[in-house]
């Protein structure tokens, strides 16, 4: 079974109207299965086995007395625990407007003009209330349903900045100071604004330049019978999308885990007071935390020795471009889109922040 | 060809479903063994059991459509080993001791200032936490309505943490606070004084009864009594 929604050819090779002699990703990847072993049972129950093996080991080799590993295990599971089920929640999302919704309803969307497309999406992330993690899913199938390429990144990255949760905890966050409002109504304002223009970046390119091209021996993704009846085909494309977007969570978890295990958080005071560094010191934090939307503004609010720009770029850098999305995107989408889309919102979240500065220190 | 129109149990299936129901089992373990504490705050501990129904719902989902009539699917055996992956961290969660964070990620977290519970009206009137004494000492207005409660008779559990240089009959009484998972942990601490040099180790709970006295951007509190206790269910605190 192969990817039903993700481009069957690399962009390049999309584009090209002549036959190439070069095989493209995907007939590289259908190469590959051949070419790789196929899991028997045995296999499966060989991994099962080593993966309670290492388990024991750790258990028995007594995880006390190494306090970086249970540090790291402790900030990793807890990633994943708070994590995970909002990814779920994306791809039951994904999998309901896969099978339930028609494609013609988001190629509609996607011819109306786009001064009216990205900020509608970026409105639409209001009504998202899920953390980042979910909003990647929805968005992928999003687009490869038709809808623009602009207004689904759009969306992307408004919802887990604009959501109403988001913005109630960053209310409670910073409730009592005189930095309240700016902090409110600027994560809110920037938020939508990088959104928008990072959408507006990329709404020039097509879905194959868009999404990746998943190897064919990712053979979990989308099973799905001809004769299947609708919800098996929801559950099949629910647990597809689960375990694709899953495997990045985990990379991009374990990732942060380690710097946070590693890295004291402290090395960045020494620029608080350094107008342009300082933004980005806390943009590199918010990338290098990974931290939920929902609770990054209680973090953000702790660190009191940088201005009110500086806690904006980390509030809306964050929640748009961190480790695990990292991660996430360059499984989901092509690799020089994702670079496009840091850049974009990069750029977009320091410019709005150096104007801040001006105003508000 | 002859292979389609037989029902047969799809490898790939089956591990998917093995992932979806161990995970499953996870966020049920945890939930019911009421390990939900060490990992969220009260404020997101929802996500525990909205996992659990949501991950049970797909794994049967995924276990009633094991067998397919379909052309054979393959799994390769790299697939299989990332699907290896998934099941790593729940087997951690199930086999491994339950942990929380220690002395080792104190000078790596930043401290908890004024949130949701700190404002400063709540610490001039309410009764004094180490959340509350903690969040006020980052602020001048926070300070200020901490000074009231000066020769206060205060009773906060945490843990022990020292360093090289702390003097001998002094330590700092920990704990983190989180807002939504562990990964956003800040310490919330106060200097205990009048300890009994030595007798209490490094990451050790202990309860203390004491006198608080801010002095300057520092608080103090000087202990009449000091306790060894059981870690708490509750170990972290949430604003």
């Amino acid at each position: 079974m192969t990817d039903t929604t993700a481009p069957t050819s690399s962009p390049s090779s999309s584009a090209a109207s002549t036959p190439s002699p070069r095989p493209s990703r995907h007939e590289h990847g259908k190469a590959n299965i051949r070419a790789r072993a196929e899991a028997t049972w045995r296999t499966l129950l060989g991994i099962v086995f080593v993966v309670l093996a290492v388990a024991i080991l750790a258990r028995v080799s007594g995880i006390d007395a190494t306090p970086w590993l249970a540090n790291l295990l402790i900030v990793f599971n807890s990633l994943l625990i708070e994590a995970l089920p909002f990814v779920l929640i994306g791809a039951a999302v994904s999998a309901a407007i896969e099978v339930y919704v028609p494609a013609s309803t988001f190629e509609k969307l996607g011819r109306l003009p786009k001064a009216a497309q990205l900020p509608a999406a970026g409105l639409a992330g209001m009504a998202f209330p899920v953390c980042e993690c979910g909003s990647v899913p929805v968005a992928r199938r999003l687009a490869s349903k038709g809808l623009s390429t602009g207004a689904a990144i759009t969306f992307m990255l408004a919802a887990p900045v604009l959501n109403p949760i988001v913005l109630i905890s960053t209310y409670v966050a910073y409730r009592g100071r005189d930095t309240l409002l700016p902090m409110v109504l600027g994560r809110a304002g920037l938020g939508f604004i990088v959104a928008v223009t990072t959408g507006w970046v990329v709404s020039s390119l097509s879905k194959g330049q868009l999404l990746r091209a998943r190897p064919a021996d990712v053979v979990i993704e989308d099973h799905v019978d001809a004769d299947d009846s609708r919800w098996r085909q929801y559950i099949a494309h629910l647990a597809g999308d689960f375990l694709f977007m899953g495997r990045f969570l985990i990379l991009g978890a374990f990732l942060a885990a380690a710097v946070q295990t590693f890295v004291p958080q402290s090395i960045l005071s020494g620029v608080a007071s350094l107008p342009i560094l300082s933004l980005v010191a806390m943009m590199a934090l918010a990338f290098l935390l990974s931290l939920c939307s929902e609770s990054d503004a209680f973090v953000a609010a702790s660190f009191v020795q940088f201005g009110v720009a500086s806690q904006l770029a980390f509030l809306v850098f964050g929640p748009m471009m961190d480790m695990k999305l990292g991660a996430i995107y360059t499984g989901t989408f092509n690799k020089g889109f994702s670079r496009t889309v840091a850049i974009s919102v990069g750029a977009t979240t320091l410019v709005g922040c150096m104007w801040i500065q001006v105003f508000f220190g | 060809m002859s292979e389609v129109g037989q029902k047969r149990w799809s490898r790939s299936r089956v591990a998917t479903a093995g992932v979806l129901t161990a995970w499953a089992v996870a966020f049920w373990f945890v939930l019911l063994a009421g390990l939900s504490p060490l990992y969220l705050s009260p404020r997101t501990s929802w996500v525990i059991p909205t996992g659990a129904i949501l991950l049970s719902m797909a794994a049967i989902g995924r276990l009633i459509s094991m067998r397919t009539s379909g052309p054979p699917e393959r799994l390769s055996r790299h697939e299989a080993i990332v699907l290896g992956l998934f099941l790593l961290p729940v087997a951690l969660i199930l086999i491994l001791p339950p942990q929380t964070l220690s002395a080792y990620a104190v000078g790596r977290r930043p401290t908890f200032v004024t949130g949701l519970s700190t404002s400063v009206s709540d610490i001039s009137t309410g009764p004094l936490t180490l959340l509350e004494i903690a969040g006020a000492q980052n602020t001048r207005r926070g300070l200020d309505a901490l000074a009231t409660h000066a020769g206060q008779d205060v009773d906060f559990t945490g843990f022990v943490v020292r360093t090289p240089t702390t003097p001998a009959d002094e330590f700092t009484l920990n704990r983190f606070v989180i807002s939504c998972c562990v990964a956003d942990a800040q310490r919330a601490y106060i200097r205990v004084v009048d300890a009994p040099p030595g007798k209490f180790e490094v990451n050790q709970w202990v309860r203390v009864k004491g006198t608080i006295y801010p002095i300057g951007r520092d608080v103090i509190l000087q202990a009449s009594s000091i306790v060894p206790v059981e870690k708490p269910a509750q170990p972290y605190l949430s604003p």
